[in-house]
């Protein structure tokens, strides 16, 4: 109970840290009032939260993916590829979906199955999955980091069209948001998930079939993967095998920062989604009040590395009074 | 025990195997990468990821991860380029440079075991820091013309053999002989393998952890300095994604993410693979693009099939126990793995 309750507890300082955020950057440029220009300014960053958001059970579970940034090279590549070889747009969008499931799929099954540590497996795939994404891109003529252009209206309406006043990433999110967050907090697969992240074995003696449980959990992280890498193909109107190979770190950031914890067992899928937010918001602040990129990751590792710090320290208190009574009575 | 099962235990020397079968294989469709000159160049190609490596090891064997190595590479190249163009001798500018690398590690190191954040996220945070803080330096402009007289030390040769491939196979040596021998070495395994142990014996844990990530520091800053020796420029993405390139080298070399297990050799016989892989693509007219897809597999097999046949292992092990000493208590597969798993949940 204690642990849920800090858990809401941090989801609400992590608001408070929004608000604070907004009208710090609202007091240098008024800009920042305006509810719209918030919203506009979330396009660029949406793509982190899209695959933070399944990211997030995955990171439950104990485990961790660094093969995302790959897998949205591969479903943007793919799309490219599918498109420019004649198939219907729609339709290469919905194979590349499965073709990030596939390859999440293939990081569960090779972690739940053979019991090597997730960061190894994934950090095969990682590579694996980028080559097979510059091998189609290179078999098929898109020369090297180019990419393939050149994409029909209704696909670039994708991300760059809006509707009801909203962009179309930002409804992306917020859809995507949801049905995660429904799945994770509301059913009983979401306990499970849980429980997987809090004891595997206390969940393997109550008969939850726990591999397959970790392997799913793997499979929405590639599809996560893959829906921010079509988003982020549609944004740019172009197909690279490159797209997305620089937003692993960001990720896991927002994940962390969202409340998760590293070891398993903790974590909210509204966190995580208002975490994205709040880097999102900071990197495009920052540039408001003309700071340059390379300075807002200063600004941004420092406060992942000062927040999970001040996290860390009445925590460890909490845990060490009970580790040392667990070992007194052993 | 038979010769096989001995040889699981000595991880270093399968993957060794593993990697003169590999490059046998090569030589047979295409000879020419074993000749002198091709060996040598590949060991030339190797030394970043070498020196990445090993640190990398220290602080895997304690049980932490260190994915800031790249930043801090960079931002010592960066160093070591400025202070050349302001004109500080090399002997002055080495020191400094490297004094600026531990001095990253050990940020690292403090908030790990001072503050308490896990390793992964405190790394992550200076991975991001440092090169924000290297690019601000630049400007994100590339910093050239480096003196001559520095770019021409990569080309001094021993032996045959560049000068700067015998310092870093010398400091893997070391290291090897160091973490294997002496009694402070042996400390780093004992942290990783079981921290709470180790401090009831009385092994100042935290200051092993601290140290390991001064090391991993100095030697990214060693790689730093060696990357503008060979290359005579900093680019102003110099080192990024090799974080992950060396942790995967130094799986490669049996050096377990869990802690307590492999070899600083290992680690180094992994990142010459690692360098193999890519360069061997050019000896079998493969295009340069597939190397991300064969590298990647080539890990996935090694690593998981390693990983099943230490388990085959362990539990022929356990059984021949067994049947052996009633009275035995036989090692179960997988008890290493479950003690890591409650290390994680309680640190």
């Amino acid at each position: 109970m204690t642990i849920k309750k800090a858990v809401i507890r941090w989801e609400f300082a992590l608001l408070l840290m929004l608000f604070a955020e907004i009208i710090v950057f609202g007091l240098f440029n008024s800009d920042f009032f305006d509810f719209f220009s918030i919203v506009y300014s979330l396009n660029d960053v949406v793509y982190i939260g899209l695959a933070a958001i399944p990211m997030t059970y995955v990171i439950i579970t104990g485990g961790i993916d660094v093969s995302i940034g790959s897998i949205m090279g591969l479903s943007s590549i793919s799309v490219g590829v599918m498109w420019s070889s004649g198939t219907d747009i729609w339709l290469a969008v919905l194979l590349a979906l499965v073709v990030g499931m596939a390859a999440g799929a293939v990081n569960g099954a090779l972690v739940a199955f053979t019991g090597v540590q997730p960061l190894v497996v994934t950090l095969g795939t990682m590579f694996l999955f980028s080559g097979i994404a510059l091998v189609i891109s290179g078999g098929s003529n898109a020369q090297g980091y180019e990419g393939i252009s050149g994409f029909p209206d209704s696909f670039v309406q994708l991300a760059n069209g809006s509707l009801l006043g909203l962009p179309n990433p930002v409804l992306i999110f917020i859809v995507a948001g949801a049905a995660f967050g429904v799945l994770l907090h509301t059913t009983r697969y979401g306990r499970n998930v849980y429980l997987v992240g809090i004891n595997a074995k206390t969940a393997r003696y109550s008969g939850l079939p726990t591999r397959w449980l970790i392997m799913s959990t793997y499979l929405l992280c590639g599809l996560g993967a893959s829906i921010s890498g079509i988003v982020l193909s549609s944004y740019f109107s172009s197909a690279r095998s490159d797209l997305g190979s620089e937003s692993v770190l960001p990720v896991i950031t927002a994940v962390v920062l969202g409340g998760t914890s590293i070891t398993g067992g903790k974590g909210t899928v509204f966190g995580t989604a208002v975490a994205s937010l709040f880097i999102g918001l900071m990197q495009y602040g920052l540039q408001m009040i003309d700071m340059s990129s390379q300075q807002t990751s200063i600004v941004i590792g420092s406060v992942l590395i000062i927040t999970v710090a001040f996290r860390q320290l009445p925590w460890h208190r909490f845990r060490s009074g009970h580790a040392s009574r667990a070992k007194a009575s052993s | 025990m038979s010769v096989i099962s001995k040889l699981f235990k000595a991880r270093e020397l399968s993957v060794f195997l593993f990697l003169i079968a590999y490059l046998l294989l090569v030589g047979i469709v295409n000879p020419s990468i074993l000749y002198g000159e091709s060996l040598s160049s590949l060991l030339n190609n190797s030394v970043i990821l070498i020196l990445l490596a090993l640190g990398q090891c220290y602080v895997l064997l304690t049980g932490e991860i260190d994915v800031s190595v790249g930043s801090i590479m960079g931002l010592s190249a960066v160093a070591c380029g400025s202070l050349l163009l302001a004109g500080i001798p090399v002997l002055v500018m080495t020191p400094l440079v490297l004094l600026c690398g531990m001095l990253v590690g050990l940020i690292n190191g403090l908030g790990v075991t001072l503050l308490r954040i896990p390793s992964i996220i405190m790394t992550l945070g200076t991975l991001g820091t440092i090169r924000g803080i290297m690019l601000t330096i630049t400007d994100g402009k590339w910093i050239e013309d480096i003196p001559h007289a520095y770019k021409q030390l990569a080309s001094v040769k021993l032996m045959g053999i560049n000068i700067v491939v015998w310092i870093s196979v010398l400091l893997l040596l070391g290291a090897h002989f160091f973490l294997m021998r002496t009694r402070y070495g042996r400390y780093f395994y004992a942290v990783g393998d079981n921290p709470g142990g180790a401090h009831l014996l009385g092994i100042p844990v935290k200051r092993m952890k601290l140290a390991a990530f001064v090391v991993s520091g100095g030697t990214s800053a060693l790689a730093g300095l060696c990357f503008v020796m060979n290359i005579g420029f900093v680019p102003n993405q110099t080192g990024s994604g090799l974080e992950l390139s060396a942790i995967a080298a130094a799986v490669l070399g049996g050096v377990s993410l869990a802690g307590g297990l492999g070899t600083a050799l290992g680690a180094g016989i992994g990142a010459i693979f690692l360098t193999l892989i890519s360069s061997s693509l050019v000896f079998l007219k493969i295009e340069a693009y597939w190397n991300n897809a064969i590298s990647g597999l080539l890990l996935l097999i090694i690593v998981i099939s390693d990983n099943q046949l230490q388990k085959w292992g362990e539990k022929k092990r356990a059984h021949d126990h067994a049947a052996q000493l009633a009275s035995a208590r036989p090692e179960f597969p997988g008890a290493k793995l479950q003690q890591n798993q409650n290390r994680g949940a309680s640190s």
